[in-house]
């Protein structure tokens, strides 16, 4: 072979070199034998494997040796049907437990801890209780200084079996030799057997030495420890024991985003769980029916450094997700909070104090703000106990202003409202309100503790969330709060109520039944009568469960605990309730009612066909009122589908994860503001269009600022004094100009825009407000006044306001090395975990089924070619019109003969053998379809299979279509006419082929009407005349880049993803998906992200190797000759050396002298 | 005497117009003799109950001193003379907003407080709101009369 060819062949080196001469050995330190009790030695597979070849005679060698490399390849003889097949070289490598993954990519690593965790409020938001027995064995190496000598002096002292103690000291000078001789002396002469326990501790030392070769160490167990603390000197190291303030790393599996793992200070404490406050369980997802968690403990100075600054709890309260906060109050903490905040919670001045003492240990200063009821009695109320514990003395600078709706809010009178739904801080002062989860708890941006983070600081906002986890703990102590058998009574109004709601629904039921059966059911759009009778019955019972869930909130008294703690949004929901006490409803499996386990019935309790609502799964009773044996059963069908569910859920998303987290995990923002991958290829050219940071957008739907927020923020904090002067419309408005035309290009122009258009809107409300005052009575000073103080706005405000936005904006920005890519990867792979059921879902119309959830995730990221719910969303050019709808629909849907015919018949006479084919005109003209027997004839042409000719059909007008068979031979002809019908049933008449069904959405709202096609073929759909080529979406990716490119693939991969998440609630920063779509197209084609996909995007061979066919990509990469430049964290992370990325994308750059030419070779005698 | 913002005579029309909520508080609807004044206002009935077509006048001031020292907005209890002593009810808490209702010649002006999350909702002709000022510290002194 001539070695062009081999260059052809991407081959790296001559072909002969491929085949095996020699067989690799690896020395015994890569095969241990093991010795079992009795001198036997068990021998390694590898070793065993070598056994065989060199036994082996010259036929099964070839099989023996490759399986000796991969002992899964086949041919051996058949009847060698061992027990366990040996492992091979391949097997070492490949797989989770293989050396690339189990070993390269993740290693097993000391001063680790493990144990189970339990609640403690006493701690702070950034504590960790640690038990003493960990803190014993955990250690830190502390070098010894002028400042800790005495207390590590101590330590040495106590040594390794009391507490604040240490486990040993490191020297290294070297000198420390002498002291560990004279150590060992006198540690010798203590003892009586003196020369026993030298060699004892000969062994120690060897042990020791191999693990720190280059510096001593003295396990101080067996020296004396008061000798060793005299002789400590600075530069020596002492391995101390772990003490309160230390860091120490703490997570919870799955790791499922960046905060499952996150840096704590370490409290040592008694006992034996790991403790922290309950407001850090949402970013862990942990809770203590059992749960254990792993800590570990980072050794040295720098690292501790960055695990404070980039993973402390304090720095980790958002999520890159959203910028939702997700540090906050859970389960107990907010039902106390709401019932201190009720209206009618009064305390007199020894509880109210005792209370304010409460939330600071009785250690911090309060301000005791005067009482809301002076006269006839001194009474605080429970809002002012929340105003003293957001500010709690006057010198404190934090002035929270934040207006949100809780659960109750009634919709309307702002304040007023009836049920004090409506939260006003004011000033740190709780105006009005009764708090709950909105405020308090997690998932919000408007939220308390987000406005404290955003406005002050992160210690504000910790500060605050300790002082409610010590108040609300111990105030729910006193207060107690428990549930009960008769929190789950129905009372007899509730009873009765119930009985009628499901007397009316199954009355209700009964009719749809009874039309059904009737015939008489009016069709749902899309729907037979079947599936018209399901949904619709299905509505009328999730509307009885409503109801009677509606019956049951309304008449249980506020003192219930389970209502309690739905309406403040720490456990359960309405509809727990009411399946406790009222009824527990329809149970579904498959989105269906129950199915039928027997011929035509569900069970045999009911009678066959039964469609009544007990008979496919309606639970009338309450888990109260006990389930009747039918209703058990369907129950646990329902329940066994959701078990089913999470645990395949599971496995899929954890797969989803790893393979979105591969493909991702390089791109980080470089210093010019660009996305690159670690090869400096360029994903996106700014990030997120606009290089603003994901966790810290503070608006809806990722906008970087909430300016009406701010507004009201800064109109609180600067009040007007007589000083300031009044601006009135037109100088405000010009004032704004004047100050966003001076800005610099370093912000967008969208957000200019934006703050423009919502301070235009600020001054017209102004305006309209000075109209109502000053323009039909003489402008008195009076009515100025009055008009300020509703929407006036001064020149301080205003400066004040522009410069907060855009200084903050600034600060908004993304840094330098954040590894975005990775953070994209974690926040959609993360919630695909919570998305549970409900895999499909009506767009629209109820029987145009979209499949979402997990499924749809993962054929948008695979890029896959065929996708289960294919759908074209065609807008129409006349979009009021049913007529044409329905034209279109007929010229889009696929139309086969067998629809449109009233008969195909053979007809078989003496003369002639002829198909007759009757159309039915009435259908064709209902549904607008145009079909002639010509045009029925032009289809039959066309059809590829049936090769007839025009002169073999014949038609007549009124919709006739004869079609004599070409056969001529009598014996075939009867069987030829008979496959002729079968295939002349399925001809398509009208329509596209690939189109299966169109169904017509009616906006009832903006009454138009819009078509949706079942299918693919984007490209044909946007061709018909009639349909608006320009707003017709597909949601099949790989078609709409076929059709449109590859930038509309991208737009098509964001939105689809989006619409996923918003089906399911879940909020997601756009900037994360379109990092994902940019990775996925920026090569020019859609990627998926498959092994495929990422074998395209990425260059480097031990990356693809970690990820999967390792044993593939290695044979691959040896025979092309690859080489790897060490550049992405995958690579990185196998070699063991810092990546580019986060602190790691900065190095220090030394001038070095040229290293001299060395002369090979001897030297010259003569030069 | 100090300066008052606000003095009527209000006559309860209503009690908890939208049901009762709470155990110990009750929302009253009162109307005053002058400015056409109307009145939501939360009242700690436990402690001082009120009742249908009772009347009884209230004040609303910046401060309980008689000299008009203002009042700081802490505790600093004592047993100084005060505004207080000629009121049966007497309660403390922070202008909160100030906002206009109705339109053209009808316009009304509306002002609310919260008395530690009691609220009251003050609506009326523009006049009676020339005295407040937003986040104003507010006395509310009642005492039935008739």
């Amino acid at each position: 072979m001539l070695d062009e060819d081999c260059e052809l062949l991407y081959l790296s080196d001559r072909p002969e070199k491929l085949i095996l001469e020699d067989i690799p050995v690896p020395p015994m330190a890569v095969r241990p034998s093991v010795l079992v009790n009795g001198g036997q030695s068990n021998e390694n597979d590898v070793t065993s494997k070598l056994k065989t070849i060199i036994q082996k005679d010259w036929e099964l060698l070839q099989i023996e040796v490759a399986q000796y490399i991969n002992s899964d390849v086949r041919g051996s003889p058949q009847n060698q049907q061992q027990s366990r097949p040996l492992q091979g070289f391949v097997q070492r490598l490949k797989g989770k437990q293989g050396r690339f993954r189990g070993n390269l990519s993740g290693k097993r690593v000391e001063f680790t801890g493990r144990t189970v965790i339990s609640p403690d409020p006493n701690l702070k938001i950034t504590e960790v209780a640690i038990p003493i027995l960990m803190a014993q064995i955990l250690t830190y190496p502390e070098l010894v200084s002028n400042h800790n000598i005495e207390k590590l002096r101590q330590c040495v002292r106590n040594g390794p079996e009391r507490h604040p103690g240490a486990n040993f000291i490191r020297d290294p000078s070297g000198t420390m030799i002498h002291l560990r001789f004279t150590s060992r002396k006198r540690a010798a002469d203590e003892l009586k057997y003196g020369h026993i326990v030298d060699r004892h501790l000969e062994d120690g030392d060897i042990v020791l030495f191999n693990r720190q070769p280059s510096l001593h160490r003295i396990h101080l167990r067996f020296t004396s420890r008061k000798r060793a603390a005299d002789e400590l000197k600075y530069g020596h190291i002492v391995d101390r024991h772990l003490e309160d303030g230390d860091i120490v790393l703490f997570n919870r599996q799955p790791s499922l985003h960046r905060m499952s793992i996150m840096s704590h200070r370490a409290k040592i404490m008694p006992w034996r769980t790991l403790r922290f406050n309950e407001s850090v369980c949402n970013p862990y997802n942990a809770d203590f029916d059992g749960d254990e968690m792993n800590m570990h403990v980072p050794q040295t100075e720098e690292a501790r450094t960055e695990a404070l600054t980039l993973m402390g709890v304090q720095n980790n309260l958002c999520t890159p997700k959203n910028g939702e906060i997700l540090v906050a109050s859970t389960q107990d903490f907010l039902t106390s909070s709401f019932l201190i905040t009720r209206k009618d919670t009064f305390y007199d001045r020894a509880a109210f104090s005792l209370m304010c003492s409460y939330m600071g240990d009785g250690m911090e200063p309060v301000d005791l703000p005067t009482p809301a009821l002076i006269k006839p009695i001194e009474l605080w109320t429970g809002k002012q106990l929340f105003s003293v514990l957001v500010r709690p003395y006057a010198h404190m600078k934090v002035f929270v202003n934040l207006t949100t709706t809780e659960k109750s809010y009634t919709k309307s009178e702002e304040t007023m409202c009836r049920n004090d739904g409506y939260v006003y801080f004011r000033n740190s002062e709780l105006l009005c309100g009764q708090l709950g989860k909105v405020t308090l708890g997690n998932g919000n941006k408007d939220g308390l503790f987000s406005i404290l983070l955003r406005d002050y600081s992160v210690h504000a906002a910790a500060s605050c969330m300790n002082r409610l986890a010590k108040l609300s703990a111990r105030w729910i102590g006193n207060h107690g709060f428990s549930i009960g058998i008769d929190d789950v009574q129905p009372g007899k109004i509730l009873k009765d109520g119930k009985d009628d709601q499901i007397k009316l629904g199954y009355k209700a039921c009964d009719e749809i039944i009874q039309e059904y059966n009737q015939n008489k059911l009016n069709l749902l759009p899309g729907c037979d009568s079947a599936k018209t009778l399901e949904t619709r019955v299905l509505k009328a019972l999730n509307d009885l469960r409503q109801s009677t869930a509606d019956v049951c909130m309304k008449e249980l008294h506020w003192r219930n605990s389970p209502l309690i703690m739905s309406q403040c949004g720490s456990k359960g929901s309405p509809m727990n309730i009411s399946q406790m006490i009222a009824c527990v409803g329809q149970q579904n499996v498959n989105g269906q009612r129950a199915p039928n386990g027997f011929i035509d019935r569900s069970l045999p309790h009911f009678p066959k066909k039964s469609k009544i609502p007990a008979a496919k799964g309606f639970v009338a009773n309450s888990f109260y009122s006990g389930l009747r044996a039918t209703e058990f059963f369907f129950h646990t069908m329902g329940g066994r589908e959701g078990l089913v569910d999470t645990a395949v859920k599971t496995a899929d998303t954890g797969y989803m994860s790893r393979r979105l987290i591969k493909a991702l995990e390089d791109l980080s923002i470089q210093y010019d503001d660009t996305v690159r991958n670690a090869s400096g290829g360029v994903v996106q050219f700014i990030y997120g269009g606009d290089g603003m940071d994901p966790a810290k957008m503070e608006g809806k739907d990722g906008e970087p600022l909430n300016f009406k927020r701010l507004y009201f923020k800064i109109k609180a904090t600067c009040p007007r004094t007589r000083a300031h002067l009044n601006l009135s419309p037109e100088e405000a408005s010009n004032f704004v100009k004047e100050r966003l035309s001076s800005l610099d290009g370093r912000c967008s122009k969208k957000f200019k825009k934006s703050l423009s258009t919502f301070l235009e809107g600020q001054i017209h409300s102004l305006k309209t407000t000075r109209e109502q005052f000053l323009g039909e009575r003489n402008s008195s000073g009076c009515n100025e006044k009055i008009a300020a103080n509703i929407s006036g706005i001064t020149l301080q405000q205003l400066q004040a306001f522009l410069e907060i936005c855009i200084t903050r904006y600034h600060l908004k920005k993304i840094e330098a090395g954040a590894a975005i890519g990775v953070i994209g990867a974690q926040s959609i792979g993360e919630p695909g975990t919570q998305m549970t059921l409900k895999t499909f879902h009506f767009a629209g119309v109820a029987s145009m089924n979209v499949t979402l959830g997990v499924p749809r995730i993962k054929e948008i990221i695979n890029g896959a070619k065929n996708i289960s719910t294919p759908i074209i969303t065609a807008k129409l050019k006349y979009n009021n019109n049913v007529k044409t709808a329905e034209f279109l629909k007929g010229c889009i849907e696929k139309t086969i003969l067998g629809e449109v015919s009233k008969s195909i018949k053979i007809e078989l006479t003496s003369r002639k053998a002829a198909i007759v084919i009757k159309l039915d005109k009435k259908t064709i003209q209902g549904s607008q379809l145009g079909i002639s027997a010509d045009s029925v004839k032009r289809s039959i042409l066309q059809h590829q299979k049936l090769k007839l000719k025009d002169e073999h059909i014949h038609t007549s007008d009124d919709g006739k279509i004869i079609i004599s068979p070409p056969e001529t031979d009598r014996n075939k002809l009867h069987f030829s006419l008979h496959s002729l019908k079968g295939m002349l049933k399925d001809v398509i008449v009208k329509g596209l082929p690939t189109a299966q069904r169109v169904v017509i959405n009616h906006d009832e709202k903006k009454e138009t009407y819009e078509l949706f096609v079942e299918g693919t073929n984007l490209r044909a759909v946007m061709g018909i005349p009639g349909v608006d080529g320009h707003d017709t979406k597909s949601n099949h990716i790989i078609e709409v880049e076929g059709t449109l490119g590859i930038e509309a693939a991208r737009e098509c991969i964001i939105n689809e993803i989006q619409y996923i998440m918003k089906e399911y609630s879940m909020s997601i920063d756009n900037r994360h998906m379109m990092l994902l779509a940019d990775l996925m197209t920026y090569k020019g084609e859609v990627l998926g992200i498959t092994r495929f996909g990422i074998n395209k995007m990425k260059e480097s061979v031990l990356m693809l190797a970690a990820f999967e066919k390792t044993a593939d990509v290695l044979f691959n990469a040896s025979f092309n000759g690859r080489h790897d430049d060490i550049e992405g964290v995958g690579e990185c992370i196998i070699m063991g050396i810092p990546m580019p990325i986060g602190t790691g994308i900065l190095k220090v750059q030394q001038r070095v002298e040229p290293i001299p030419n060395l002369a090979y070779g001897m030297d010259s005698l003569i030069s | 005497m100090a300066d008052i913002l606000f003095e009527d005579i209000f006559t309860i029309i209503r009690m908890n117009p939208d049901g009762k909520k709470f155990d110990k508080v009750s929302r009253v609807e009162v109307e005053g003799e002058h400015f056409n004044t109307k009145m939501q206002l939360d009242v700690n009935t436990d402690i001082y109950p009120l009742h249908d077509n009772e009347k009884f006048t209230m004040v609303l001031a910046p401060t309980l001193s008689l000299d008009g020292t203002p009042d700081t907005g802490y505790f600093t209890p004592g047993g100084r003379k005060s505004l207080a002593d000629k009121f049966e009810y007497v309660m403390h808490g922070k202008l909160y907003k100030i906002s206009e209702g109705g339109s053209g010649p009808n316009v009304t002006v509306e002002v609310y407080a919260s008395f530690g999350g009691l609220l009251m909702k003050l609506s009326g002709e523009p006049t009676i709101a020339s005295k407040f000022e937003l986040d104003q510290r507010l006395f509310l002194l009642m005492r039935k009369v008739g």
